[in-house]
């Protein structure tokens, strides 16, 4: 019966898709306001460019890998609709991925039905990929990269990795976790690995068993024996031979020209015009001079600071940390796009269900997030559309923004049960009942 | 409705055209200079354009068309609007008479102040839309940058005037032109907005000509000499960023991001429990 409910939730949502997509063709084709995003047409004009045999980079502002351009190639030879269809199937994969990830967890059908529906039912998500835009691939490819790790697959995971980096940067936040969640008494590759149980939420029991491996194993081994684990340095040689690789071949065909509008670009990108960070208007107002490396510097050190106390407080509970530290990187960055928030919708499923946040509490948490976003856009309208000097204003709603999503961090953090994703592999022996069959 | 009606004459008589005037007038230009300058670019119309005499209008120089801007305005508000330009086509009637089949197209160059761009993947939409029989943009036509580190640009627009115009038959015909532009964000001021002052495009008209032996292109460049500008000259008050919220602004920018840190990393280190029981066991 559940297994139903949830084929048809996904042939519903593809129906949905589906519809949106010829929708957009028709908003396109008869309205002025067009259905479809600008970057779709970027993607669809730098392909057309790969098919006619010049780079992809010839098209201004196409900042991807060129990955992405020769994915998108039947949008000219088959239909220009092609890369809609392709993140659309992409983000009916995340909705399948979120499933599996909590099913292995143990989590109850009926949780994890609700918890795709807040993937696939996200008015915010399902138009992301019928409107063109690539995230929902990243997004599946994350996704994928949490299951191969919780199935032992440690090769495969590294490989998605390395690929899921060279296609957008941003996942790079997440080495340190996996890293640091490769621990040799939790996971081992090749080894049944045993995984947290939604059912048995004996938190603190868990956390005092692995804790207590952990603490004998530093005092065996050593500080930097634990870190050079045999599966670490699997994982980062893989990871990061496949993400030069392609680095390499696509510097090789495309030169300078690729490394710095696909990788220095967004290292580098620091954009006057208005968005939702609060950093904009700061960077406007001083963008006729160069900053000086102490202001570089304090306004890396916010993102910095964030970034490692959630890995070093949560990196056990790698999904958890993944969300939050997704969160926290979009909003301390110095561009804020709406697409942005695509990359921690798809983790949000999967720490839903160790949630104890009370449905009010949440519908104040998205009351507030929302209130917050919709209260920056109208200065935003009344800026770009309008033509209203109201710098001051909207760089306030973008302060506003912050403490929205840091009170949402805030209560994310404090109603969440905090469980290791693995369970130590000599805790097997003793709870073979717990064990996972894969 | 005021009237814009600027008299043209025609300052540059007809011609053959070289092969690289076939496409965009513009382009050998910025082949040349990379650049938009107003001086270069007027000298290079003047004298650079490669011209000579068109056959079968040698002794007919008042048949040539004459192109007059009857009305200029901005429509829209905000960041992206979009410069209405109607253009009236003229032709003395008397002096054309059997004349080959020929087609013509007005040519409109809208040179565009700095500060204010057109997207031209935004045109190549409207080409593929059939709204342009021909459009493109040159210069600095980069969409993200700030009127500070950007240069000037500018867009050449050919519009279809259709068979055999200079028989007469499409006398006072007029066509209107919408270019769709957007405004970069324009240097700090201490007022609020940034005052951009749009100049008069470049009018031409270009025919193709059947000869009995092989076929011909002629050019004839409307100018502004005679030109009576009225008061609606075209002025867009871009916002600004002030000057006087910059160290008030960076301040709070840092403190606010300071603060919303601290809070995370306070409520991290007291609500990450399996941590403090690490933290206890060891």
């Amino acid at each position: 019966m559940k297994r139903v409910d949830f084929r048809f939730i996904i042939l519903f949502s593809a129906f949905l898709r589906i519809f949106l997509i010829i929708y957009g063709e028709w908003q396109d084709t008869h309205m002025e306001v067009r259905y479809t995003d600008v970057d779709y047409f970027v993607f669809s004009d730098a392909a057309a460019l790969v098919v006619s045999g010049v780079s992809p980079y010839k098209r201004s502002t196409y900042r991807y890998s060129p990955l992405i351009a020769y994915l998108l190639t039947p949008n000219s030879i088959v239909h220009r609709s092609w890369g809609k269809v392709l993140f659309s199937i992409s983000d009916l994969l995340v909705g399948y991925f979120i499933r599996s990830i909590l099913k292995l967890q143990g989590v109850s059908d009926e949780i994890c039905i609700y918890s795709v529906m807040v993937w696939l039912f996200n008015p915010f998500t399902f138009t992301i990929g019928t409107r063109g835009n690539c995230e929902p691939i990243i997004c599946a490819m994350v996704l994928w990269i949490i299951l191969c790790l919780l199935k032992g697959k440690l090769l495969q995971a590294a490989f998605w990795y390395g690929l899921v980096v060279h296609l957008r940067i941003y996942p790079i936040i997440y080495a340190l976790p996996i890293v640091l969640a490769l621990e040799p008494c939790n996971f081992q590759s090749g080894k049944r690995l045993i995984l947290r149980k939604w059912s048995s939420r004996d938190i603190k029991a868990a956390q005092r068993s692995s804790t207590k491996n952990v603490s004998d194993l530093v005092q065996k081994l050593g500080v930097i024996a634990r870190l050079l684990t045999k599966e670490r340095i699997q994982f980062g040689l893989l990871s990061g031979t496949v993400f030069f690789f392609f680095t390499g071949i696509f510097f090789y065909l495309y030169e300078l020209e690729f490394l710095h509008e696909a990788l220095l670009y967004h290292l580098t990108r620091t954009d006057p015009r208005h968005n939702f960070s609060i950093y904009f208007y700061h960077i406007y107002l001083h963008y006729e001079r160069e900053f000086s490396l102490p202001e570089k510097l304090v306004s890396f050190l916010p993102q910095v600071i964030v970034q490692l106390v959630l890995i070093s407080r949560f990196r056990k509970d790698l999904p958890f940390c993944f969300f939050l530290q997704t969160v926290a990187f979009v909003a301390f960055n110095k561009v804020i796009t709406a697409q942005y928030f695509v990359w921690f919708f798809c983790l949000l499923p999967l720490i839903l269900p160790w949630s104890n946040m009370k449905p009010k509490q949440g519908l104040v948490c998205i009351s507030l997030w929302v209130g917050a976003q919709t209260h920056w856009l109208l200065w935003g309208y009344l800026l770009e559309f309008k033509g209203k000097q109201v710098f001051l204003c909207l760089w306030v709603a973008s302060l506003l923004f912050l403490a929205a999503n840091t009170f949402v961090l805030i209560c994310v953090i404090t109603h969440h049960t905090c469980s290791p994703l693995f369970r130590p592999l000599e805790h097997v022996n003793r709870t073979k009942s717990a064990k996972y069959k894969q | 409705m005021e009237l814009l009606l600027l008299k043209v004459r025609i300052c540059l008589v007809f011609g053959t055209i070289a092969s690289s005037f076939q496409g965009y007038i513009s382009e050998p230009y910025f082949e040349k200079y990379g650049s938009l300058h107003d001086s270069y670019f007027q000298d290079f119309l003047a004298h650079e354009v490669p011209l000579g005499l068109c056959e079968v209008f040698q002794n007919k120089i008042n048949s040539a068309p004459k192109l007059s801007i009857l009305h200029r305005r901005l429509i829209g508000e905000g960041s992206h609007r979009r410069l209405s330009t109607s253009i009236q086509f003229e032709i003395y009637q008397e002096s054309v008479s059997n004349l080959p089949d020929h087609y013509c197209e007005a040519i409109i160059i809208e040179k565009l102040p700095s500060g204010v761009f057109a997207d031209p993947f935004e045109l190549q939409d409207l080409l593929y839309r059939g709204v342009y029989m021909k459009a493109s943009a040159f210069g600095d036509t980069n969409l993200e940058l700030p009127s500070i580190q950007s240069n000037r640009s500018l867009v050449e627009i050919h519009m279809d005037i259709g068979s055999n115009a200079l028989t007469g038959s499409k006398h006072g015909m007029e066509t209107k032109i919408e270019l769709p532009i957007h405004a970069r964000y324009p240097p700090l001021g201490d007022r609020g907005y940034s005052r951009t002052e749009f100049g008069l495009p470049d009018l031409f008209t270009r025919c193709s000509i059947k000869g009995k032996s092989s076929s011909q292109s002629c050019i004839f460049m409307s100018t502004d000499s005679t030109a009576k500008v009225i008061d609606d000259s075209i002025v867009w008050e871009v916002p600004s960023g002030n000057k006087k919220h910059a160290s008030t602004v960076s301040f709070l920018t840092f403190v606010s991001a300071i603060l919303s840190a601290l809070s995370i990393v306070l409520v991290s280190i007291r609500h990450s429990n399996f941590e403090t029981d690490d933290s206890k066991q060891s």
